[in-house]
């Protein structure tokens, strides 16, 4: 019913440009100040993960944030980079799996993601790049 | 980002947001100087932080090895209900502990 597509550089910087504007696009909507919160999380994970993982902190590709809503209040955002992919999904959205902790990454920002979402999938292709899917049911608001 | 050293506590005023560029800016910073002051007692609070996502989850539990290599103890101060559904689900209350505030 509503629809954003943004286009940015892979500079860390622009990550929270990236979930403020998520914010300001779904504020129609009246979300909830913890239903904010966990938008912005789930933007900022996903970002952070096509930078660092999918293009190795290569300033210069580009990440795309496109999120929409429908008349019910259901969220849709999809974050995708056409970086290195992921081998193996499975291993990758364990909690605290990271094939970056000298890089002090915990391993949990597929786990944040998926508790805060309804539902999450990830779609990747080595050497192609990644999207998260991820779709978010918001609180009825009057 | 505000420190202050009171006889031998380091306490880091985190600012607004913990993501990863915010802590690329501040980390070297914490390191060194954890590793220069050898402080019985780290502080990190939070009090000024509006956001925080697994990058300060990563940054918390490395400064809390780097802590725990340098005989120091380590303590989160000044958490707000998000900060701590972020930290919770990673399991490391088990390993670090809350300070109440002042
Ligand atoms: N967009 C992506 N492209 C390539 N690999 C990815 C991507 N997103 C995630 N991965 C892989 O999945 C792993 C797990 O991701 P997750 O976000 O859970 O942890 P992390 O980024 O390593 O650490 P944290 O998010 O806690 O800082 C990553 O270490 C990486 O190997
Ligand atoms: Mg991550």
């Amino acid at each position: 019913m509503n629809k954003v597509t943004l286009k940015f550089k892979s500079r860390m910087e622009n990550e929270s440009f990236a979930r403020i504007t998520a914010c300001a696009f779904l504020s129609p909507l009246n979300p909830t100040i913890e239903e904010m919160m966990e938008i912005k999380t789930i933007v900022s994970e996903a970002v952070t993960n096509a930078i660092l993982h999918g293009y190795d902190s290569n300033p210069n590709k580009l990440v795309k944030l496109e999120i929409g809503y429908d008349d019910n209040g259901c969220v849709t955002m999809i974050i995708s980079d056409s970086g290195n992919g992921i081998e193996d999904i499975r291993q990758a959205m364990e909690p605290l799996y990271t094939s970056k902790a000298e890089l002090e990454r915990s391993g949990m920002g597929m786990t944040i993601m998926q508790t805060f979402s309804d539902s999450f999938d990830v779609i990747s292709r080595l050497k192609e790049g990644t999207s998260v899917v991820v779709q978010k049911q918001l609180q009825k608001s009057k | 980002m505000r420190v202050e050293k009171k006889k031998d506590v380091l306490t880091f005023y985190l600012n607004e947001d913990v993501d990863d560029y915010q802590i690329s800016l501040i980390k070297e910073e914490c390191i060194r100087l954890i590793d220069s002051v050898h402080p019985a007692k780290v502080i990190l609070d939070f009090t000024d932080v509006s956001f925080v996502d697994s990058t300060g989850i990563g940054f918390v539990l490395a400064r809390y090895k780097q802590c725990a290599s340098n005989q120091c103890e380590l303590v989160l101060r000044g958490l707000n209900q998000h900060h701590r559904v972020i930290f919770a689900m990673s399991g490391l209350f088990h390993l670090i502990k809350e300070e109440a505030c002042l």
